[in-house]
């Protein structure tokens, strides 16, 4: 379980996060919500530790991640999906793959999770020796996310996975990630900003607007309620 | 005919040589998004090194592989220790700091290991082979110099295309950010790549202190002519290194040959600045704007 307590980050004097507290449980999906500027990518990016946060701390099972660097809070099963998805496109698809994970000690088992990866994502199978450059958004995303399993986390971070994604392959993904978070026992946070999308896979709910948490609800209920969905998300 | 096969075969050979300093300055550029102008520096000071050894009775293959050794572990220092504390500041603080690492070198050696010209040994005859009578204006010293980078190039390549530590470093070059969000250890690929590239430089002057003589800015040229070849490859592309460096080589010692052996360095920075005036991206790159 994810847990993140009164967190605040300021960028000069600028607040980006005000004291902002969320759980993520295990084996669920928890989206955040909001628009441009609210703080949702500031958020991943602390978790992560690419951020340094003014005060408040980030917990895995009682481990803290605040203050760590971002490679160790990565080893230590938080996987981060980045904005823009984060393929290196002078690599190869198979390099790219294999770099998620490549830190563990297990390599028979590392072997197994890039192995596991492709059987998830068909598409990037047969295309192991392109260069990533050559991949589709879509394919790129799916890429992305794969890289991102392939390390075996306990918690999955991504960052608005649904840009510049046409909705068929946009729903594939999602459906995906359903699944998988069910089997492995994911604790994903979902950045989005298309709601509509974020909130038909996800359990719980979150809207940023400021750098503060305004609502925390049943994803289910919020993408039922009219006049929140019309005050915050803008469908 | 003559002539020409035997400034052919010098420009090969001294090329080859400054493609160890091209490579060693292409590394570090892509890692670091710096030019270390105490390349040359820290190369002339690994090679007295390797004289202190020979003198010392050590042998010569075993002074080359501590000199080697050396290198690394001279480079890799570095990083740590001067290097680090300037990352993430503006690109000159770097550029003074290499500069300052290439004074300092070039007066510490001459404390340690005196300041007169010395000659450096080859491990093979320097005298050119020869079939019956005709002379092959090849020696054996030069088949190992073409033979040492060649080897050391396919090493390297096999190492950043089939190791774990060589992909981990090709991201952290390429993409740093993203490489620690995947748990690569930046820092340490850092450290390795500046030891890697100064173990290429302490290899450049094991090779070619026996033709140029070891004094403490022996390497001064080799730097400047590894770097004309860099810049020719583009600075980005390690094999455009190469093929930059072989080009300096070849033009240098038929401009040398040709035309005076006074006008060598000036026919390099010719081709630097005709370089830089028509194509400043390099002759292989495509085309990408370069900062700085």
């Amino acid at each position: 379980m994810l847990e993140i307590s009164d967190l605040t980050v300021a960028y000069g004097g600028v607040l980006a996060l005000d004291h902002v507290s969320l759980t993520v449980p295990e084996a669920s999906i928890t989206a955040v919500l909001g628009a441009n500027g609210a703080g949702k990518t500031t958020l991943v990016r602390t978790i992560s530790g690419l951020v340094k946060p003014r005060s408040g701390h980030v917990l895995l099972d009682d481990r803290r991640l605040t203050g760590r660097a971002p490679e160790s809070i990565t080893r230590m099963g938080v996987a981060h999906v980045p904005e823009g998805h984060g393929i290196i496109s002078e690599l190869s698809v198979d390099e790219n793959l294999r770099l998620g994970g490549l830190w563990r000690r297990d390599r028979a088992d590392h072997r197994v999770a890039v192995e596991e990866a492709y059987e998830l994502f068909p598409p990037l199978a047969s295309r192991r020796a392109v260069a990533a450059s050559s991949l589709s958004g879509g394919e790129r995303q799916m890429l992305s996310i794969a890289r991102a399993l392939a390390s075996r986390p306990t918690v999955l971070l991504l960052d608005e996975p649904s840009l510049g994604l046409a909705g068929m392959v946009l729903a594939q993904i999602m459906a995906r990630l359903r699944a998988l978070t069910a089997e492995r026992k994911l604790a994903v946070l979902l950045i989005e900003q298309n709601a509509r999308s974020a909130l038909s896979v996800a359990d719980e709910a979150v809207v940023l607007s400021m750098g503060t948490v305004v609502v925390r609800d049943r994803a289910s209920r919020l993408a039922g309620d009219e006049s929140l969905r019309h005050a915050y998300l803008g469908f | 005919m003559r002539t020409f096969l035997i400034l052919t075969v010098d420009g090969l050979t001294n090329g080859f040589i400054y493609a160890l300093v091209a490579l060693a300055l292409v590394m570090i550029w892509r890692a670091t998004r710096v030019i270390n102008y105490a390349q040359g520096a820290m190369a002339m000071f690994t090679t007295y090194i390797a004289l202190f050894l020979i003198t010392h009775g050590v042998t010569y293959w075993l002074a080359f592989v501590i000199t080697l050794g050396a290198g690394f572990a001279l480079g890799s220092v570095t990083e740590r220790v001067l290097v680090r504390p300037v990352e993430g500041r503006p690109a000159l603080n770097m550029v003074i700091l290499s500069l300052g690492l290439l004074i300092f070198l070039e007066a510490l050696a001459p404390m340690l290991f005196g300041g007169q010209v010395k000659s450096f040994p080859a491990p093979f005859s320097r005298i050119d082979l020869t079939v019956g009578s005709t002379v092959l204006y090849v020696s054996p010293f030069d088949i190992f110099i073409v033979g040492a980078v060649l080897a050391v190039m396919l090493l390297l390549t096999l190492f950043f295309q089939r190791t774990t530590i060589g992909l981990s470093m090709r991201a952290a070059a390429l993409r740093p950010e993203i490489a620690r969000l995947l748990g690569v250890r930046v820092g340490n690929m850092l450290t390795i790549g500046w030891g890697l590239a100064a173990m290429l430089g302490a290899l450049a002057g094991l090779l070619i202190s026996p033709a140029i003589f070891l004094y403490p800015n022996n390497m001064d040229e080799v730097l400047v002519f590894g770097f004309i070849g860099a810049i020719l490859g583009g600075l980005e592309s390690p094999s455009g290194a190469v093929i930059g460096a072989v080009v300096v080589g070849l033009a240098l010692s038929y401009v040398g040959g040709y035309i005076g052996s006074d006008l060598e360095t000036i026919g390099g920075l010719v081709i630097l600045i005709a370089v830089l005036m028509v194509r400043p991206q390099g002759l292989f790159a495509r085309g990408q704007q370069r900062r700085a």
